[in-house]
C-alpha cells in the first residue's frame, strides 16, 4: 500500500521531466495496427496496398482466387480500422462489384467476424483469410445478395456461369457488372 | 497567489468544512495506516490538490458538486459535448436555457457560483487536444465517460507518464491515479486504477461489452425483431438510396423520420410487430438509459475515492465496485487483477531507451543495431514514430508496397528524419507479442562538449 | 417538415426530456411518479441528495419539513443552499434552490419542526405517497413510524454520518407487479404444449426438410421434437431432469445435424441453440414457489370489498391456474430471438401472442366477475392492466414489511444480531453503532464527539449506550470498540459524498415504491464508504 502524496511534496507545477519528453503516447490501436500489418503473412492471393505509408489505418486488400468459381477474378476490399481497434472491428467494403451470395451490390459483406463475431484476439490476417474463404465456399443459405444465393442453390452450373459473365464483365439477370479479371 | 492563498487559508478555518475537520484532523482506527491526522491535509486539498475531471455529463455534473462540496477547489473539467434536452433528467447543473452551450462552461461556472471559492476550470474541447503537460499537472483524474475510446485514451495517456529509473523500478510520483465511473440504467461500476500498479482500462477490456451486433445476413434476408428491420435501413438502405445526401445524423428528425417509415415499411412486409419512433431513435442513436439515482451513486462513490486518494485518510478502493439496485440495492466488491499482456501497461510496453552515440546515424544503421544488439535482436522490425500527433512508417520490410515506398528512408540520417534526442519510436517486430516502443537517448551538442 | 412525413409521430418536449428514463419505466411509470407528492422531513445533506433525483425524474410535488436555521456547517454539505442565505430557514431555501432543476415540479417547505407539527396538525402526513426523513431522534422515529403505519404510508429513515449511511423502509405491504427481472428464462411450454403450438409442432417433419429449410427451423421446434423423442426412447412422461438426461438429450439433438458427403457435422446454429436451450427452456412452465406463495396468500384467497386491483387479479389468476390454466400460470407471450427464417419465426410467436392474449381475457373476465361480488365498479381493474399482470405473472412480487416501532421497542431482533456480528467483517457492526447513536442523542441531545475536547469521555457514554442497547436485546458482550471509536471520532459530521451515495440509493427506493415497479429493499440497507461495501438486512 502507498501513500501517494506526501504533504510535503505536495505542488504539481507542470514542468515537464525533461526525461519522458513530451510526445504524445501512440494510441493502442495504432500500436495493435502496426504489429498487425507487420506480421501479416498472406497467401499469394492476396495482397495489400497501402496508398498513404504512414496511414496503417486505411488500406485495400485485393484478392486474387486461384480455385473455385472466383478463379481469374480480381477483388479490392477497403479497410478502415478504427480509433477502437481492435475492440471493435475495422470496416470492410468490397469495391469490386461482383456477383456474390455474400456481398451485395453495394459491397456490403457478410461474414461473421467483421460483425457478431468479432473478438480482439483476431487480426487483419485473420480477416483476409475470412474474405478468401468466402470466395472458394460462398454460402447460399444467409445470403445478402438473395438472387445469386437463389441460384447456387438451385443450379450450380447457371451460378457459375453468371460469375464468369460478371468476371468477364456483362450483364447478370438487369444488373451491369465491370469486368475484373485479374 | 500569496493573495489567494490567504484567502483560502481563512475559508479553511471557517464553521463551514466543520464536517470535513472531524474525519480529517482526528485519528481513527481504520484511517490509511500512514495518514497523519492534521489541519495540512485540508489545506492541500484546498490549495494545492489539482484534480482533473472527464466529463461533464450524468457523471460530470454529480462529480463537480461532489469533489467542491468536499472541499477540493483547484478542478478542471472537460467535455467536447453540448447541452441537449435529454440531459436534463439527470445533468442537474444544466437549465432549458442552456441547451445548445457548452456543458464544461455552464458546469463550471453553475459551480464556483454555488461553491465560493471554487475554482473550476472548464475546456470545451476533446481530450486529445491536450498533451501530456496539461495532463501532468494533477494529482487524480476522475472519468465519467460514456466512451470506452476515451477512456482508453485517457488510461493510456496516464500510463505514458509513468516514469521509471534505470533499475526499472517505478517512480511512485509519477503515478497519477484514475478513478473511473460508468453506469447504464439502474447499474453501476466504480474503480480505482494506479497505472503501472494495478489493472488498467486496457488490463479489462473484456468488462465492457461490445456493442450489440446482429449478423448482416439475418438483417438482410431473415428479420425478426423490430431492430433488425431499424438495422436493415440504417445499414443497407441510407447508404443506397442516400435520401438527404448525408450521413445519418440521429439528431436530425427528418432523418430519423424517414428511417422509422422505411423500417416500418420493411417490418409490415415482414409481419414483424413493435418498431416505435422511440425505438427507432433508440437503436440509430444506440442510447443507453440513464436515471438521476445511479449517476448520483455512482459519481459519489468515485468522489469518495478521490477524497481517500488525496487524504490518504482511508485506505482505497481495491479495485472495483459493481452496483446494480434492479433488485433491492446491491453491491459486489473485487480485485481487477493486472494482465501481464495487457497492451497498454505491461511492464515491457513501457519504453525502452536506446543510446545511440549520434542522429548522424543512418535508419538502416539503426534497424542492423535492433537485429543485432543482445536486448533486442529483432527478426523483422517494422518501424513507426508518431511526430506531432502525426504517424510517420519509418520502414516496413514486410508490406510490399510500404517497403516499395519507405526504402528512401533506410540511407537517411536520423535528424533527416526529424529523429532526435527523445524521440519515441514503435517498433512492431515477430519477437515480441505486441508492438513495443524505444526512446532514443542521443547525446547532444551540449552534453558531448561537457565530456 | 411535417408535410415529408405525414405518419411521423409528433414528439412532447416532455417525453425527450425524460427520453432516458422512459426507456426504463415506461409512460405508465412516469405517469405514477408524475401523480406523486414526496415529503421530506429535514433538509440536510442528505435529505436534499434524496430530492434532488426525484424532482429532476419529475416527481409531481415535494414538500420539506424542517424548522432548522441555516448554519455555517450545512452549507459545506447541503448544496443547495448558498452562504448568502445562512441563517435563513432551511427547508424554504433548499425548496427554492431545488425547484430550479425542473420547472415541471412543484415544491413547498414547512418551517416547523417535526416535533411541533405533529403536535399542530397530526393527520399533516396522511396525503403524501411516501415520507423520507433523515436525522431523526429515537423518540421521533417511534412516533412518526407508528403513525405512518397506521395510515399505511411508505416511510424511510436514513441517517449519514461520517463515512457510514444507512436506509429503513417500512412498508406494511408492497406490491410489484413489473419487477424487471434480469436473466428471466422464457416461457415456452415445450413440456406442455398449448393446443395451436401442438398442433403446429405435431405438422413439422424434420427429417423429410431439405438443408435450408433445417438449418432454418427455430430451436423451439427442434427442442420440442428431440423432447419428444427422448420421452418415447426412456419411456418418461417427464422430460430429463438430471445433468446425465440433460446430457442424453443434447446428445440426441446433435445427433439430428445434418452431414456433408464426408460425414461432417454441418453448421447449423438453429441446433447449437438448441442444445444451449436444454439448460434452460425445457422444464420451466411449473409455477415457481415464490408465486404459488403469492397465489396463496390470505390476500388472495379472502378477498373483501377493499382488496386492491393487485389481489382480485392475483386471485383472477389464481382461478385461471386451477380451471382454465390446467395448473400453469396464464401464458407471457413473447419469444425470444433465435436463428430462423422470418416467416417460421412470425408464425410461430403469433402462437404464443394469440394464446397469451386468450388466457389474459379469460383471466380479464373472472376479474370482472369478482370485481361485481366484491360490489366494486366494473372500471376498477383495466383490461390493459389484467394483460400486464398475466404478462408478468411468473415475476409478481409481495413485500410484508415491519414496523421501525417494533423494531425499535421490541427485543425478539438479537439473535439475528448476534449471529451477525459473529462473522467478522458484517455491517450488522454498523446497524449497532447507528442504534447506540440514536440512544445517545436521545439522552444527551447531541452526537458524541462534537466537541474536540470531548471525544474521549463521549467514547465511554457512547459504549455505555450500547451495553444497554445490547443488554436489552438480551445478547451479553459487545467488544467493538474500534467502531465506537470510529463513530464518536465523527462528531455527528456528514460527508457529502457518503450521504450523495446513499441520495441517490434511497431516490431510486422511493422511484420503485411509487411506480411499484422493481423490487424494494427489504428493509434495511447499510453503506460503509470506508471499504465501500453495502449490505441489507430484515427486520
Amino acid at each position: 500500500m502507498i501513500k501517494l502524496f506526501s504533504l510535503k511534496q505536495q505542488k504539481k507545477d507542470g514542468e515537464p521531466t525533461p526525461r519522458s519528453g513530451n510526445q504524445k503516447k501512440a494510441s493502442a490501436a495504432q500500436l495493435r495496427i502496426t504489429k498487425d500489418i507487420n506480421e501479416l503473412n498472406l497467401p499469394k492471393t492476396c495482397n495489400t496496398e497501402f496508398p498513404d505509408p504512414d496511414d496503417l489505418l486505411n488500406f485495400k486488400v485485393i484478392i486474387c482466387p486461384d480455385e473455385g468459381f472466383y478463379k481469374g477474378g480480381k477483388f479490392t476490399f477497403s479497410f478502415k480500422v478504427g480509433p477502437n481497434y481492435p475492440h471493435e472491428p475495422p470496416k470492410v467494403k468490397c469495391e469490386t462489384p461482383v456477383y456474390h451470395p455474400n456481398i451485395d451490390l453495394e459491397g456490403n459483406v457478410c461474414l461473421n467476424i467483421l460483425r457478431e463475431d468479432w473478438k480482439p484476439v483476431l487480426t487483419i490476417n485473420s480477416i483476409v483469410y475470412g474474405l478468401q474463404y468466402l470466395f472458394l465456399e460462398p454460402n447460399p443459405e444467409d445470403p445478402l445478395n438473395k438472387e445469386a444465393a437463389e441460384v447456387l442453390q438451385t443450379n450450380r452450373r447457371l451460378f457459375e456461369c453468371n460469375v464468369q459473365k460478371a468476371l468477364r464483365g456483362g450483364y447478370v439477370g438487369s444488373i451491369f457488372f465491370e469486368r475484373c479479371m485479374k | 497567489m500569496s493573495n489567494s492563498s490567504s484567502s483560502q487559508g481563512h475559508d479553511s478555518s471557517s464553521h463551514r468544512w466543520n464536517h470535513l475537520k472531524k474525519v480529517l484532523e482526528r485519528p481513527g482506527p481504520f484511517c490509511h495506516p500512514e495518514f497523519e491526522c492534521s489541519p495540512e491535509t485540508l489545506n492541500f486539498l484546498m490549495s494545492s490538490c489539482k484534480i482533473l475531471v472527464v466529463g461533464a455529463g450524468g457523471l460530470g455534473c454529480e462529480l463537480l458538486k461532489n469533489l467542491a462540496m468536499m472541499g477540493f477547489k483547484h478542478i478542471h473539467v472537460i467535455d467536447m459535448d453540448t447541452i441537449d434536452l435529454s440531459n436534463l433528467n439527470r445533468q442537474f447543473l444544466f437549465r432549458q436555457k442552456d441547451i445548445g452551450s457548452s456543458k464544461a462552461e455552464v458546469a463550471a461556472k453553475f459551480i464556483n457560483a454555488r461553491v465560493p471559492g471554487c475554482n473550476v476550470v472548464p475546456h470545451f474541447c476533446k481530450i486529445q487536444d491536450f498533451d501530456s503537460d496539461f495532463y501532468r499537472q494533477f494529482h487524480i483524474v476522475v472519468c465519467g465517460l460514456d466512451s470506452i475510446i476515451a477512456r482508453r485514451w485517457i488510461n493510456g495517456m496516464l500510463v505514458s507518464l509513468l516514469s521509471y529509473d534505470d533499475n526499472e523500478e517505478l517512480d511512485p510520483s509519477s503515478i497519477i491515479p484514475m478513478i473511473d465511473g460508468g453506469t447504464e440504467g439502474f447499474k453501476g461500476s466504480a474503480r480505482v486504477i494506479l497505472p503501472g500498479m494495478s489493472a488498467c482500462v486496457d488490463c479489462t477490456l473484456d468488462l465492457y461489452p461490445p456493442q450489440v451486433v446482429y449478423p448482416l445476413c439475418t438483417i438482410a434476408s431473415t428479420p425478426r425483431l423490430p431492430e433488425h428491420c431499424i438495422e436493415y435501413v440504417k445499414v443497407i438502405q441510407w447508404p443506397k438510396e442516400n435520401p438527404f445526401d448525408a450521413s445519418i445524423d440521429g439528431d436530425d428528425p427528418t432523418h430519423l423520420n424517414w428511417i422509422f417509415e422505411k423500417a416500418s415499411e420493411r417490418a409490415t412486409q415482414y409481419g414483424i410487430l413493435g418498431v416505435t419512433y422511440r425505438l427507432v431513435q433508440g437503436v440509430v442513436k444506440n442510447i443507453i438509459p440513464a436515471v438521476a439515482s445511479t449517476n448520483a451513486v455512482v459519481a459519489a462513490a468515485c468522489a469518495t475515492e478521490v477524497f481517500k486518494m488525496a487524504t490518504s485518510c482511508c485506505k482505497p478502493l481495491n479495485n472495483f465496485m459493481i452496483f446494480n439496485d434492479i433488485d433491492g440495492i446491491y453491491t459486489y466488491l473485487y480485485e481487477a487483477e493486472k494482465n501481464e499482456n495487457c497492451l497498454a501497461c505491461k511492464p515491457s510496453s513501457i519504453p525502452k531507451y536506446l543510446k545511440l552515440t549520434s542522429n548522424e546515424m543512418k535508419l538502416q544503421e539503426l534497424i542492423q543495431l535492433l537485429m543485432d544488439s543482445p536486448t533486442f535482436r529483432m527478426k523483422n522490425p517494422g518501424l513507426a514514430v508518431n511526430i506531432e500527433g502525426k504517424n510517420r512508417t519509418l520502414y516496413m520490410s514486410t508490406v510490399p508496397s510500404i517497403e516499395v515506398k519507405t526504402r528512401e528512408n533506410l540511407k537517411k540520417k536520423l535528424s533527416e528524419l526529424d529523429i532526435h534526442d527523445g524521440t519515441k519510436i514503435m517498433i512492431a517486430d515477430a519477437t515480441t507479442p505486441n508492438t513495443i516502443e524505444i526512446v532514443l537517448s542521443i547525446p547532444t551538442f551540449m552534453e558531448m562538449s561537457n565530456e | 417538415m411535417s408535410s415529408l412525413s405525414p405518419k411521423s409521430p409528433d414528439q412532447s418536449e416532455k417525453s425527450k426530456k425524460y427520453d432516458r428514463q422512459l426507456r426504463l419505466w415506461g409512460d405508465h411509470g412516469q405517469a405514477a411518479l408524475e401523480y406523486a407528492h414526496v415529503c421530506l422531513i429535514n433538509a440536510t445533506g442528505l435529505g436534499s441528495e434524496i430530492l434532488k433525483s426525484l424532482v429532476l425524474a419529475g416527481v409531481g410535488a415535494f414538500t420539506i419539513v424542517d424548522g432548522e436555521k441555516i448554519s455555517d456547517e450545512d452549507v459545506g454539505v447541503n448544496f443547495f443552499l448558498d452562504p448568502d442565505s445562512i441563517g435563513q430557514p432551511r427547508g424554504e431555501i433548499t425548496t427554492q434552490l431545488l425547484l430550479e432543476l425542473n420547472p415541471d415540479v412543484r415544491g413547498d417547505a414547512i418551517d416547523e419542526s417535526l416535533d411541533k407539527l405533529l403536535t399542530n396538525n397530526p393527520d399533516f402526513f396522511n396525503n403524501f405517497s411516501v415520507i423520507v426523513a433523515t436525522r431523526l431522534s429515537e423518540k421521533e422515529i417511534i412516533t412518526l413510524s407508528k403513525k405512518l403505519w397506521e395510515a399505511d404510508i411508505p416511510l424511510i429513515v436514513c441517517q449519514s454520518i461520517g463515512f457510514i449511511g444507512s436506509g429503513r423502509l417500512q412498508v406494511q405491504e408492497h406490491t410489484v407487479v413489473e419487477s424487471h427481472p434480469e436473466n428471466q428464462n422464457p416461457d415456452l411450454r415445450l413440456d406442455c404444449p398449448f393446443p395451436s403450438l401442438k398442433e403446429y409442432f405435431d405438422q413439422i417433419d424434420l427429417e423429410a426438410m431439405e438443408f435450408k429449410d433445417h438449418a432454418h427451423t427455430p430451436f423451439v421446434v427442434i427442442l420440442y421434437k428431440y423432447l419428444e423423442k427422448w420421452k418415447k426412447l426412456h419411456n418418461s412422461s417427464k422430460g430429463p431432469s438430471n445433468f446425465k438426461e440433460k446430457a442424453s438429450l443434447r446428445e440426441l439433438i446433435k445427433s439430428g445435424i445434418h452431414r456433408d458427403e464426408q460425414g461432417n457435422p454441418l453448421a447449423e446454429e438453429n441446433f447449437e441453440e438448441a442444445i444451449r436451450a436444454v439448460n434452460y427452456a425445457i422444464s420451466t412452465s411449473e409455477i415457481p414457489q415464490s408465486i404459488k406463495d403469492i397465489l396463496n396468500d390470505g390476500s388472495c384467497i379472502n378477498l373483501t370489498g377493499k382488496s386492491k386491483p393487485f389481489w382480485i387479479i392475483a386471485k383472477a389468476i389464481k382461478d385461471f391456474v386451477e380451471n382454465e390454466g390446467n395448473g400453469y400460470l396464464p401464458l407471457r407471450g413473447t419469444l425470444p430471438d433465435m436463428t430462423a427464417d422470418t416467416a417460421k419465426y412470425v408464425a410461430i410467436q403469433q402462437l404464443y401472442r394469440d394464446q397469451a392474449a386468450k388466457d389474459a381475457e379469460i383471466v380479464f373476465r373472472r376479474v370482472q366477475q369478482l370485481l361485481r361480488q366484491l360490489n366494486q365498479p366494473d372500471d376498477t381493474i383495466t383490461e390493459n392492466e389484467v394483460r400486464q399482470f398475466c404478462k408478468h405473472a411468473s415475476s409478481i412480487s409481495v413485500i410484508r414489511g415491519s414496523s421501525i416501532a417494533d423494531e425499535y421497542t421490541f427485543r425478539n431482533i438479537s439473535q439475528k444480531i448476534v449471529t451477525d456480528l459473529e462473522s467478522p467483517h458484517n455491517l450488522m457492526v454498523y446497524y449497532v453503532m447507528l442504534r447506540g447513536l440514536d440512544r445517545f442523542y436521545s439522552e444527551y441531545n447531541t452526537y458524541p464527539g462534537v466537541y474536540n475536547d470531548q471525544v474521549e469521555p463521549d467514547i465511554v457514554k457512547m459504549k455505555a449506550c450500547i451495553s444497554r442497547l445490547i443488554s436489552e436485546w438480551g445478547c451479553s458482550s459487545f467488544s467493538k470498540d474500534d467502531f465506537v471509536h470510529e463513530i464518536c471520532r465523527y462528531g455527528g459530521a456528514e460527508l457529502h459524498s457518503v450521504s450523495a451515495f446513499l441520495g441517490g440509493a434511497v431516490s431510486h427506493e422511493i422511484i420503485k415504491l411509487i411506480t411499484k415497479q422493481y423490487k424494494p429493499i427489504n428493509n434495511t440497507f447499510i453503506y460503509d464508504a470506508i471499504s465501500a461495501e453495502t449490505a441489507t438486512f430484515t427486520f
